[in-house]
């Protein structure tokens, strides 16, 4: 049960507007706005806490029902969605552990004091698993106005799982997300509220949040949190912090004693100051700066396009050893990242992860896409966006290998953003790419599809649009749906009203289709001209024998060969390159299956590539896209002499142990 | 008689490679037979994949992360899950032998190749511990004492690589898996890697201990000629377990030294650069130039092993000094006495 003084704060709180107690100045009229006080007990691995909901039915439709995410049920047992979805498989690949979590919820009652409790269920609208508890739906005593605004108070306990999937504790380590009973998102066709799949995220209302978090005083000063932080009371083994954060659509905190606090400040012209909160593990101290410099890149990279990050904080959470699947995952204004103790600096390993949470804070945060139905439009949108400002800040990352744990780092250059998001290529055609998130085949194309295959379709889309009207698009789209919940439709037009022409042809063949992109220069040959043959018309006879005008032959005849493998057509260059440094650029539209160019008696052709300018970011293999007329087979040889000699010593290798 | 320091017997071990450099040669071409049986089918797919290819020329110098990629998903029968077990191997889960089917092609080759080793391997030790005891040799030395000791041998070598694995899957690998969940809940990632690193030691230690007693077994295989097969086998057993410390110091100077060619390798890099360093037949003598010189490394471990088990310098040495004056002649032609028998046991071999 929650606690007396819980529940006072939960009474006080029901007294007064939300608004009144989150930030002075709202970004956006608030949805869904949250004041919640919580306690938690170490020993129980639990929450307790009450919450006072205060929402605002924003749709032209009256509301006769309030459907709420109850996501730590998730981990309620092995019956669940996620279990089921996931077989029993963690984001790192390992068990989950069998620890589990739930949230209970204890009370629920209008601000006329009506019980909503007797008239809750739990559904399930993604799969009609009916022993999953994730959504719960009560039903109220009056439908919900248009416009109309109502307050629900709730009491609540929550049970945290050992850290598996993003939320719950290791040891003394806390990272709390999802714990607490938030409302779905009511739209004009009713609710929106998914359950909790194994390769979904999120989707909410924005709106403020006042949050008061007791944790036992060995906590003191390592507890961090969305918004800021507004107050701090020590009692004589307790301490409550109270952070506050308006015009968010969720919030997560974390506590850890041996959280190395880094506090610096952004501050850049033409961009807002945001204040840096980096709670480090103390075995990645050495990491500090790289992680910071990386919030800044972020901060200034996205904020140069896409506008200002418009919040004053940003908090970075570094997950210790055994609790790493509480990183790389975001939450308005606390980004959890995650490092290792062996990190070279020429692998951009906490750079890569920093920059790719913080973008969430547009790509989810302040452009709340729907997650579930559209999870191309937070991850993919985001990862194109991460692998610019990665490449301008840093220029490439590093292939490494990874020894006993320890990472050395080869020299092998990683290329954004084409190296970087290879992972598609392995898997390019199984899935239709705009796929709702829990209807992937699996977690391998369910990432890569709303990864890497929208960043390489976005930076394909760049390219053919230009850097200067891409970004330009970036910008209005992120004008217009700040705060607001777009979708990939929403883009399509924005990247149209921009470029004055319509691309939709161009998301109907990358995103709403399966197929792959592949071309290839088949054959390239190029041969000395030969004087024909044959019966040729001479003073109109036909006789056997070369007039005059012909005898003469000069120069090459050449074939190029082009050929569409993938299934997906896109307009394409083609380059010959001759000898003596003449080129031929044509353009293929690509529609057919091949296309051929001949030339006579010109000069000799070196080589013919496809697509020279490496516009194409998808195509599946780029190492088919150029053919030389002669071969060279100096790469080859030395490959060979090195493969060979390695093999040797392997080969020695083996027989040295026995 | 006395005892002499592990690297001394090392030193005169590699004196003793240096003397007799056939031998070098000979497991050199051995290695390179059986490397040789891949050149083709490797040769083959590059030039295949690379003489035309416009991302060819870009090759010559550097690796691109993105051919190895295309490749491995292009080609899949090329090399299977190769890649995935050569690093695997380096992890602190390891590979498991469950893996093995996912080989293909080359890389199937050249696990099928490995084993082909470890037989000829046997053959080699035979003839190299064989030909190290004669004070005239040649290379025919090193096929006929090879043959002679090649089944021994064999045996040898299989239980040896048995016990390998064995210490493998139940020290590295069941070792790990049994430690998932604690090393998962410790503080600290330096603890968990200080746990991968107890159990590499731990791992290490045992391959070395099997290496050491084979090796053992080997040599005095070949020093007793005069003991029936299973006193040779114990008599090596108890040999290395005689002088555990001076044969653990004969390996930590050859992997010392292995391992230090190998970082000159990799600093110096020579393959780097592509042509501008050094042209392809410059590279392959280099190369090639770099294994023998490992093997001669190799061959003076070996005969630093059977200097760590010689209590006294083996008479059969040529560059050893004349043994002690002969004893009177035997009453009878054909026989010996029994005291020297004794003594020229315990000069080739410090039996405890």
């Amino acid at each position: 049960m929650p606690s007396a003084k819980a529940c006072a704060i939960a009474l006080a709180g029901l007294a007064l507007p939300a608004s009144g107690l989150a930030q002075s100045s709202p970004l956006t009229p608030p949805i869904a706005s949250y004041d919640i006080s919580c306690r938690l007990d170490t020993g129980k691995k639990a929450i307790e806490g009450t919450e006072l909901l205060t929402w605002t039915n924003g749709t032209a439709r009256p509301a006769d029902t309030l459907q709420f995410h109850l996501y730590l049920n998730a981990f309620r047992n092995t019956r669940s969605t996620l279990w089921k979805e996931s077989r029993g498989e963690g984001r790192e690949g390992g068990r989950i552990p069998e620890s589990w979590g739930s949230v209970e919820l204890l009370r629920m009652t209008l601000q006329d004091n009506t019980d909503l409790l007797p008239t809750l269920s739990y559904i399930s609208p993604d799969d009609g698993n009916p022993d999953d508890r994730t959504v719960a739906e009560v039903r109220l005593p009056r439908p919900v106005a248009p416009g109309e605004t109502i307050s629900v108070a709730i009491d609540f306990r929550s049970r945290l799982p050992r850290v598996a999937l993003r939320t719950g504790y290791k040891g003394d380590f806390y990272l709390v997300a999802q714990w607490f009973p938030k409302l779905g998102v009511f739209q004009e066709p009713g609710w929106n509220c998914h359950q909790f799949h194994a390769t979904s995220e999120f989707f909410s209302d924005f709106g403020n949040y006042d949050v008061s978090i007791d944790v036992p005083a060995f906590y003191k000063g390592k507890v961090g949190a969305t918004g800021r932080q507004v107050e701090e009371r020590l009692s004589s083994d307790r301490i409550v912090y109270r952070f506050r954060q308006a015009s968010v659509h969720d919030f997560a905190w974390t506590a850890d004693p041996a959280y190395l606090v880094v506090r610096d400040k952004f501050h850049e012209a033409g961009l807002r100051d945001v204040d840096l909160i980096l709670l480090l593990q103390p075995e990645h101290s050495g990491q500090r700066e790289r992680t910071l410099r990386a919030a800044r890149a972020g901060i200034s990279g996205y904020g140069r396009i896409l506008g200002a990050y418009p919040y004053d904080t940003l908090t970075i959470v570094d997950p210790p050893w055994g609790a790493r699947a509480a990183g790389g995952m975001e939450y308005p204004t606390l980004i959890a990242a995650g490092t290792s103790i062996s990190a070279p600096a020429a692998v951009l390993s906490p750079e890569g992860v920093t920059v790719h949470e913080f973008g969430h804070q547009f790509f989810y945060g302040l452009l709340a896409s729907n997650e579930f139905e559209e999870p191309y439009l937070d991850e993919g949108f985001n990862t194109y966006m991460t692998d610019r400002v990665l490449a301008a800040t840093y220029g490439v990352n590093h292939e490494y290998l990874s020894i006993f744990g320890l990472r050395f780092p080869l020299g092998i250059d990683v290329h954004y953003p084409v190296d970087a998001n290879r992972r598609y290529f392995a898997v390019a055609s199984r899935d239709i790419h705009a796929t709702k998130s829990w209807k992937f085949r699996d977690r391998r194309t369910y990432g890569a599809a709303s990864y890497a295959h929208t960043a390489l379709a976005l930076a394909t889309l760049e390219r053919l649009l230009t850097t200067n009207v891409m970004d330009r698009a970036l910008r209005l789209y992120a004008d217009r749906w700040r705060f607001r919940h777009p979708t990939l439709g929403d883009f399509i037009a924005t990247v149209n009203d921009t470029a004055g022409r319509d691309w939709t042809w161009y998301f109907n063949r990358t995103f709403f289709s399966s197929d792959d992109v592949d071309y290839a220069v088949e054959e390239v040959t190029s041969t000395p001209s030969k004087a024909p043959k044959g019966l040729f018309e001479k003073e109109g006879k036909l006789v056997e024998g070369l007039p005059p005008e012909l005898a003469k032959t000069r120069g090459y005849d050449s074939v190029v060969t082009v050929t569409r493998r993938g299934g997906t057509a896109l307009p394409v260059e083609i380059l010959l390159r001759f000898e003596g440094g003449k080129t031929h650029r044509t353009l293929w539209d690509g529609e057919a299956r091949w296309t051929r160019f001949t030339v006579s008696q010109g000069p000799r052709l070196l080589e013919a590539i496809v697509d020279p300018d490496e516009k194409i970011l998808l195509d599946s293999d780029r190492f088919n896209n150029g053919r030389r007329a002669e071969g060279d087979a100096r790469a080859a040889a030395r490959w060979t002499s090195r493969t060979v000699f390695w093999v040797q010593n392997l080969l020695d290798f083996l027989t040295v142990a026995w | 008689m006395t005892e002499r320091h592990a690297l001394a017997c090392f030193l005169r071990g590699l004196a003793l490679s240096l003397s007799k450099p056939y031998l070098a040669v000979s497991l050199w071409l051995i290695q390179l037979l059986l490397a040789a049986v891949l050149i083709l089918p490797i040769s083959n797919s590059l030039h295949d994949l690379l003489d035309n290819s416009v991302a060819g020329s870009r090759m010559v110098a550097n690796p691109e992360f993105g051919w190895w990629e295309t490749v491995q998903r292009e080609h899949p029968d090329l090399f299977g899950n190769f890649g995935e077990l050569a690093a695997g191997l380096l992890t602190p889960e390891g590979v498991k032998s469950s893996q093995l089917p996912g080989l293909r092609g080359i890389g199937a080759t050249a696990v099928s190749l490995g084993f082909l080793a470890v037989v000829l391997h046997a053959f080699a030790l035979g003839g190299v511990f064989g030909t190290l005891r004669e004070p005239k040799a040649s290379l025919v030395t090193l096929g006929r004492e090879g043959m002679r000791r090649f089944p021994a041998f064999l045996l040898f070598t299989l239980a040896a690589l048995a016990a390998a694995g064995a210490a493998y899957r139940w020290i590295y690998l069941e070792t790990g898996e049994a430690l998932r969940g604690r090393v998962a809940n410790l503080d600290s990632e330096g603890k968990a890697l200080a746990i991968t690193a107890l159990r590499l030691i731990a791992l290490l230690l045992t391959l070395a201990a099997i290496k050491l007693v084979a090796d053992s077994v080997r040599a005095v295989w070949v020093a007793r000629p005069d003991l029936p097969p299973i006193s040779r086998f114990f008599a090596g057993i108890a040999s290395a377990l005689g002088r555990p410390a001076r044969l653990f110091g004969v390996l930590v100077s050859y992997a010392i030294v292995t391992a230090a060619l190998y970082l000159i390798w990799l600093w110096l890099d020579p393959s780097a650069g592509g042509e501008a360093r050094f042209a392809l037949v410059p590279l392959i003598l280099t190369q090639q130039v770099f294994v023998f010189v490992r093997l001669f490394v190799k061959v003076g471990y070996y005969a630093g092993v059977s200097e760590a088990l010689t209590r006294a310098p083996s008479p059969e040495y040529s560059y050893v000094a004349a043994p002690s004056p002969a004893p009177a002649p035997p009453e009878s032609p054909g026989e010996q006495p029994a005291s020297q028998l004794r003594s020229r046991r315990e000069e080739s071999l410090g039996l405890p």
